[in-house]
């Protein structure tokens, strides 16, 4: 099965990546302290502060893609934990339990000082406690809040009129936690958190998404596809994990320009193209090159994932006060993914953009707004096939998705 | 039976339906979804509350469609039996923050109303309190409470009576909680069953007070319980399905840790007004959905001593993943045999594990 990273800065991103985990585990080997934080947390505080992190949602789908999700599950269940519930985190949870540590993905996960998760769902915050249990590990939860009313262009107003978007009371919430995790994190480990360079971050992390936006737009209106999700999902997300330093930013730059010089010439990921498909859910880390399957047979290329476009519209935020504006950030961010009616009405619009022909919809076994996602692109006129699997846990993935979704290809989106 | 206990049961009956209660006839009839509900506000507003309610035995599709089958199947029952016209007319749909079915709940019933205008949903309202024990939770539940009385005012035209409603509702706790001494006596004078009536009697505060009041009074006539005396933790039971299959082999439920029989926390509201109720509810208990299991664990040590259980019960319903996640650290400060029934249907109980006779060996 063809998998080829065709990209100069997917490449590099995953050389990147491994270089950086080798130099992070030195500096935790040497003293310095360590934060595992989940995807959806400020990572900028830490950033700011030279605070060494690794990302939870990483950690998961690297063990998954090391064909290692089982393993960790099996010393959460031996403990009489479940092992069927929140897999990404359980899983991150599964590699603590691990007597021996190093024999992880490159290397294995040093032990965190500090847990930083929001308090989303019923089973975060007691995962990642279960973790602070362990001696020497500290777990610093986060509200999760919500909101009553909210106006639905969301991605119109997130840049700029964020207090609009999200509302104050979660605003007021989440800055307050974070000023608090300012002090806590200068108290535990002696380092300072200094506005300017704090500034500097922010403002990085907006220039790099500001480069993924532009690719984003870029790839909309494309035609043929220069590129499939198989190329800019590692363009995209590795650089995320990386968001407020200047690699990150130039990384998304020459990701843009990559893309671009393959528009200018013309390049084709699919000389036959016919079909323009979308991605909805997480990514098949372990079976990339499912993505691919359907473009020799059916000239169908998967143009879009929720990793560019989230990245895109998800995270830009401008603003005077930037602890504010991170708060803006992150107060509502899986909203923007899983929550009606900024999901369903979100999705349309990015269909609409990529000129979409068709939907493949994973549904995991926790279907945030499924259905209005899947109701909202079928009233505006996109079919879409829902398929059933949960992406980190090998065990529940069915091989015959690609047989399903090759007669979906034939008999409606290419009828 | 006794008077008391038979008219409390004959409410239960109808728990999931508004009461005919001594409010006045515009009074707002109000269906609430889940047990973080300041009901003390929506007394304090006239409102005809209830609690909504599932039930295992009627059709869920329409829940299992906007839901997901992900999804704590009572949410998916409630939502169902919403859209089916199950609980008659309702004026409002007020939801807590419970746990994270509820609040699907609200976003799926939010984008009905949006989407599908023609459906006349009643208008949908969230009241989000947090418990993450700190300042900062605090101060936001203390804004969503004053929002939440400031839309029930807007919505009756009248300012609350808060005070006379916390002061009804502290003495229905107070009855509760001595009515929870008759079952936790050896032995036990109420059934788990009976105890869930007693509790989710659907009655107006001021009725079910006085019935708790007889109920009391007659405590000497009640009959006695003998069986395995068991703790109950874990998802909560909207109906009486479980208590009933599980007590229908020898067994009496004389403790649990879920919304639905005794409250978690006893103690009263205190008189600070809005102030007070927020902190109330900021701290309303070590439920399984907002915990940590070693809160979880440390109340049932507490609490299975109490009642002088044999045996704790962990409970946790497919969809409703947080209970098992408890059951370790509970199993090791229970100090008495345990067992964990996980992923089981919405009003079953596989009693398999229960029937070996060392529970410890499971
Ligand atoms: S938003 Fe979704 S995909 Fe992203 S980290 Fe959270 S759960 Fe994972
Ligand atoms: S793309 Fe965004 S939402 Fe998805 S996993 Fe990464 S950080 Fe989370």
């Amino acid at each position: 099965m063809r998998s080829v990273k065709s990209l100069a800065t997917a490449a590099e991103a995953g050389r990147h990546q491994r270089e950086w985990f080798a130099d992070l585990r030195r500096r935790v080997a040497a003293g310095e302290p360590f934060a595992l934080l989940n995807a959806d947390v400020p990572h900028e505080i830490f950033r700011t502060m030279d605070i060494p992190y690794a990302v939870g949602q990483w950690w998961a789908s690297l063990a998954a893609a090391k064909q290692r999700s089982g393993h960790y599950l099996e010393l959460v269940r031996q403990r009489g934990y479940p092992d069927y519930s929140e897999q990404y985190n359980s899983v991150t949870l599964g590699s603590a339990f691990d007597p021996e540590p190093d024999s992880g993905p490159w290397g294995g996960l040093p032990r965190p000082d500090i847990i930083v998760g929001d308090a989303s769902g019923d089973l975060t915050r007691k995962i990642f406690d279960i973790w602070g249990q362990e001696p020497g590990v500290t777990f610093y939860p986060l509200e999760s809040a919500a909101e009553n009313e909210v106006p639905a262009n969301w991605w119109e107003l997130m840049p700029h009129r964020w207090e609009q978007a999200v509302g104050p009371a979660r605003l007021d919430l989440l800055t307050a936690e974070l000023e608090n995790l300012v002090r806590f994190l200068e108290t535990t480990t002696g380092r300072r958190f200094r506005q300017s360079r704090f500034r500097e971050v922010m403002a990085l992390v907006n220039e790099q998404e500001e480069w993924n936006r532009k690719t984003r737009d870029l790839i909309a209106r494309a035609r043929p596809a220069p590129l499939g999700v198989v190329d800019s999902i590692p363009s995209v997300m590795l650089p995320q994990w990386h968001r407020g330093t200047e690699w990150a930013r130039d990384i998304a730059r020459r990701f843009y320009e990559e893309v671009r010089d393959r528009v200018e010439a013309g390049h084709a990921v699919c000389p036959g193209e016919r079909a323009r498909l979308m991605w909805i859910g997480r990514g098949l880390w372990y079976d990339m090159g499912f993505y691919q399957r359907f473009e020799e047979e059916y000239g169908a290329v998967f143009v879009w994932s929720m990793y560019l476009a989230i990245a895109a519209d998800g995270y830009i935020r401008h603003g005077e006060d930037p602890m504010r504006a991170l708060a803006a950030r992150f107060a509502a961010f899986t909203d923007q993914l899983y929550t009606p009616p900024w999901s369903s009405e979100w999705y349309v619009k990015e269909a609409r953009l990529h000129g979409i022909d068709g939907v493949v919809h994973l549904v995991s076994d926790d279907p945030r707004g499924s259905y209005f996602t899947a109701r909202a692109l079928e009233a505006a006129g996109f079919p879409v096939l829902e398929i059933h699997a949960d992406n980190v846990d090998t065990r529940t993935f069915d091989g015959e998705v690609a047989e399903r979704v090759g007669r979906w290809l034939e008999q409606v989106v290419l009828a | 039976m006794l008077a008391a206990l038979a008219a409390l049961e004959e409410a239960y009956a109808r728990r999931g339906a508004p009461f005919e209660g001594r409010t006045g006839a515009g009074a707002p009839v109000v269906g609430y979804v889940g047990a973080d509900m300041p009901v003390e506000l929506l007394t304090a507003a006239g409102a005809r509350a209830f609690r909504l309610t599932g039930d295992p035995e009627s059709d869920s599709a329409l829940g299992d469609r906007y839901l997901g089958r992900g999804v704590d199947p009572v949410a998916r029952s409630v939502l169902a039996r919403l859209l089916a016209g199950a609980f008659g007319d309702l004026d409002r749909v007020v939801v807590s923050r419970d746990c994270e079915a509820s609040l699907r709940l609200f976003y799926a019933l939010r984008e009905l109303s949006r989407v599908e205008p023609g459906r006349r949903l009643p208008e949908v309202y969230l009241v989000d309190i947090l418990h993450l024990p700190h300042r900062t939770t605090a101060l936001y539940n203390r804004r969503r409470i004053g929002e939440f009385a400031a839309r029930l005012e807007a919505w009756t035209g009248r300012p609350l009576d808060l005070a006379g409603a916390v002061a009804a509702h502290n003495e229905r706790r107070r009855l509760l909680a001595a009515a929870a001494e008759l079952r936790r006596a050896v032995p036990a004078r109420l059934t788990g069953r009976q105890f869930l009536a007693v509790a989710g009697a659907a009655l107006p505060v001021e009725e079910h007070v006085a019935l708790l009041e007889r109920l009391l009074a007659e405590a000497g006539r009640l009959a006695e319980h003998a069986g395995r005396r068991v703790f109950l933790s874990g998802s909560d039971h909207d109906t009486p399905h479980v208590y009933e299959a599980i007590e229908s082999e020898g067994h009496v439920i004389v403790g649990e840790d879920h919304s639905f029989g005794e409250p978690l926390r006893a103690e009263p509201v205190g008189g600070g007004g809005l102030d007070a109720l927020a902190e109330h509810y900021h701290h309303s208990g070590p439920t399984a959905h907002r915990a940590t299991a070693a809160e979880r664990a440390a109340h049932v040590a507490t609490a299975v001593r109490r009642c002088r259980a044999e045996l704790l019960l962990a409970y946790s319903r497919v969809g409703d993943e947080a209970p098992a996640w408890d059951f370790p650290a509970q199993r090791a400060a229970a100090g008495i045999p345990a067992v964990s029934l996980e992923r089981q249907e919405y009003g079953r109980a596989d009693l398999t594990a229960l029937r070996k006779d060392d529970p410890c060996a499971v």
